[in-house]
């Protein structure tokens, strides 16, 4: 049985602050990185960010419990959503030792929010490659409000405001410890946020990403090369949409619940654009030192917070909603291309390129050389 | 007695006038759309509810008061924010996240207010009430239910005659159609601006106000009503002062209509979805028509149909006549 140590420091528990810190730091990773490759490299600001994570968390929170509590053949009373207090302990019970059952689960339901992620990101890809960048703007705000509006209130799906719970997916990993299954996320959200880091970094570099940023700065132009950026946008939502869903799967699972006051406007919209403005539009990295330098800011203040809180008489999450607000506009103002501004991405490696110029100069080694590069280019 | 569903009707559409006429003018002036214009309404919404529960002060007396404090909202979030960054040159996309950072600091405000309502004045309700009772009835019916339209009335026509009688108003429209030559007959664009956002936000603060007396308010009861603001605005196509008056009646009137005859219809679980009659009026809108009602132009569709009509019934009045009279 592995026990996570404690190492105290100021009286902050060290080990505990960083595995929250780097589980946070995941989430907002993915999210913020889907945002970017919409909004940076796309050009399509995602207000309604919220609606796509809620949509993932809730389509996933309620399909694997209803797909477990099939499988593992237990009555729902043809009620799950009612009988969920009941249910859900016998689900993991039952989880907790059968590894290969709970990875299934996780696995289905990431493919579940995957699949209503893409959906909705479908059907806001008509408005957005129509629209110009302020009517987008104000519906997809609208339509996330009134996403939330019917999650909180359409009770077959989560069960309204009350939210319901979710199986315990980690359960079988060295026991069912506090501690312990939050590293068990965090190593499971650390891949995958690794993963779509890689997957990003490898878009915007290929000549998809090139095509992108030339959609994005030059509509006509970009049309009059033959691209066909309508198509490309759609891709672009739809693929975005289906990540960021994924990730709102996720933390569900971590969460172990799921309702809907868990997305917030604040949190999931408005933070997001934060961490992309922080660390610099259309740069993958400067996006992921965004998230890792607001994630820091955040929990730091979150444990600033509870010593502080007596003595002061107003709650400090209004204070903390004021202070990033400022900060926001503090950057647009000093520095808006972020931290790490855009840069220019180096097509092919130095070395592929040297090879080039040689063999331009020395034409007796052209064939060899030929090879090489259009392995480069391809 | 009036049915409560007329009354509802008025309310709702009148208030929803008053706040697109506000929204229509900052998005006039500054091409933004400003995701904080919902939190405008808010400070209308707790300046009617601390005066209301601490000095007993009605909504209506406490609605030129709301009305100021909104102004110097709006004037502030304009001049300290909005122009420093286009002053920058940001990017439209960059200015709306500003706004929404506005939007977002305005909910902490309002938060920290209300915990100070609660701990001095002990409100447990501070965060979210219920509608202020009315000062006062009249045939039967709560107070409000005539000054909101009234007030719309009165605002309109005051706004309509300062754009076309005063020499403010002239200025305003030609700062909005074209800045650099207004700033060429030496207009001050810049103080116009002001006065507009001035106007705005005071609209919003007291139609919240008004917006108390009728339905509950609270920390971000502002900001959920955005939904049908924006759905109002682009109705009447975001350019347009009377067609967003227009808008806003139309949304208001339909979202409680609406919704009135799908509850009798089909039963209470619908009661729900009513904030998606704006949004879907927004998405038809934005699909349909995307610059709005006041594109088209109405006459020359009225008149274009009635030639078309006219010139049908003299086709099939010749056609009968050839028949009667026994031409093939």
């Amino acid at each position: 049985m592995a026990i996570v140590p404690i190492i105290q420091l100021f009286g902050i528990d060290v080990v505990r602050f960083s595995i929250d810190l780097l589980t946070l730091y995941s989430l907002f990773l993915v999210v913020s990185l889907t945002l970017n490759f919409e909004a940076g490299y796309a050009g399509i600001p995602n207000f309604g960010k919220v609606m796509f994570v809620a949509a993932g968390a809730a389509a996933a929170g309620s399909a694997s419990g209803q797909l477990a509590a099939l499988i593992l053949s237990i009555n729902t009373h043809g009620n799950y959503n009612g009988y969920i207090y009941q249910l859900i302990p016998q689900i993991d019970a039952a989880l907790s030792n059968n590894p290969g059952l709970s990875i299934g689960l996780l696995l289905f339901g990431l493919l579940v929010a995957a699949v209503v992620g893409a959906v909705l990101g479908f059907a806001a890809s008509f408005p957005a490659i129509r629209l110009r960048e302020d009517y987008l703007g104000m519906l997809l705000l609208a339509s996330a409000q009134f996403f939330q509006i019917i999650l909180s209130g359409y009770e077959p799906i989560i069960g309204g405001t009350q939210g319901i719970e979710v199986p315990n997916v980690f359960g079988w990993f060295f026991g069912d410890e506090i501690g312990v299954r939050d590293v068990a996320v965090l190593l499971v959200l650390g891949v995958f946020a690794l993963l779509v880091f890689l997957y990003c970094e490898k878009v915007v570099r290929s000549p998809l990403g090139r095509t992108l940023r030339a959609i994005r700065d030059n509509e006509i132009a970009s049309r009059s090369l033959g691209k066909n950026d309508v198509a490309i946008r759609r891709k672009v939502i739809v693929v975005a949409s289906a990540i960021s869903a994924m990730a709102g799967a996720l933390l569900t699972f971590y969460l172990g619940s799921v309702g809907a006051e868990t997305w917030t406007r604040v949190t999931w919209t408005f933070w997001i654009w934060v961490i992309i403005i922080l660390g610099g539009a259309a740069n993958n990295a400067g996006v992921a030192l965004g998230a890792f330098s607001f994630t820091l800011l955040l929990k730091a203040v979150d444990q600033v917070k509870f010593n502080f809180q007596p003595f002061i008489p107003v709650d400090v999450n209004w204070l903390e909603y004021i202070m990033f607000a400022a900060l926001l506009i503090a950057i647009l103002v000093v520095r808006p291309d972020g931290i790490m501004p855009e840069k220019p991405t180096l097509t092919l490696p130095r070395t592929a390129l040297g090879h080039i110029m040689e063999s331009n100069a020395n034409p007796a080694e052209n064939e060899r050389d030929e090879e090489e590069s259009t392995k480069w280019t391809s | 007695m009036v049915e409560a569903f007329v009354t509802d009707t008025i309310v709702y559409a009148s208030l929803f006038g008053l706040m697109a006429l506000g929204l229509t003018l900052t998005y006039l002036t500054t091409k933004v759309p400003n995701f904080a214009y919902g939190s405008f309404v808010t400070i209308g919404m707790y300046t009617a509810f601390g005066l209301y529960r601490i000095q007993k002060i009605s909504p209506y007396a406490s609605a030129p008061i709301a009305f100021v404090l909104g102004a110097i909202a709006s004037v502030s979030m304009y001049l300290g924010v909005l122009r420093i960054l286009s002053k920058r040159g940001s990017s439209l996309v960059s200015l709306m996240i500003a706004t929404l950072a506005v939007d977002i600091a305005f909910v902490g405000i309002f938060g920290i207010y209300s915990d100070y309502l609660t701990s001095r004045y002990a409100f447990i309700d501070s965060k979210q009430f219920y509608p202020i009772p009315d000062s006062f009835t009249l045939f039967g019916t709560a107070g409000i239910v005539y000054v909101a339209p009234i007030s719309l009335g009165i605002v309109t026509l005051a706004v309509f005659l300062l754009l076309t009688q005063s020499k403010l108003g002239v200025a305003m429209r030609a700062s909005v159609e074209n800045p650099s030559l207004a700033r060429v007959v030496g207009i001050n664009v810049e103080r116009v601006y002001v006065f507009a956002w001035f106007l705005a936000g005071g609209f919003a603060a007291m139609s919240g106000s008004y917006y108390v007396l009728w339905l509950p308010g609270g920390i971000t009861g502002g900001s959920n009503l955005i939904v049908e603001i924006f759905a109002a605005s682009v109705l009447g196509g975001l350019a347009s002062i009377y067609g967003s008056v227009l808008g806003g009646l139309i949304i208001g009137a339909s979202e409680v209509l609406v919704t009135k005859v799908a509850l009798d219809r089909l039963g209470s679980w619908v009661g729900i979805y009513q904030k998606g009659i704006p949004l879907i009026i927004m998405v038809v809108t934005l699909l349909v028509l995307p610059k709005g009602l006041t594109s088209v132009d109405w006459r020359r569709k009225f008149v274009g149909t009635y030639s078309f009509v006219v010139s049908g019934l003299k086709l099939l009045f010749h056609s009968i006549v050839r028949l009667a009279r026994g031409e093939s």
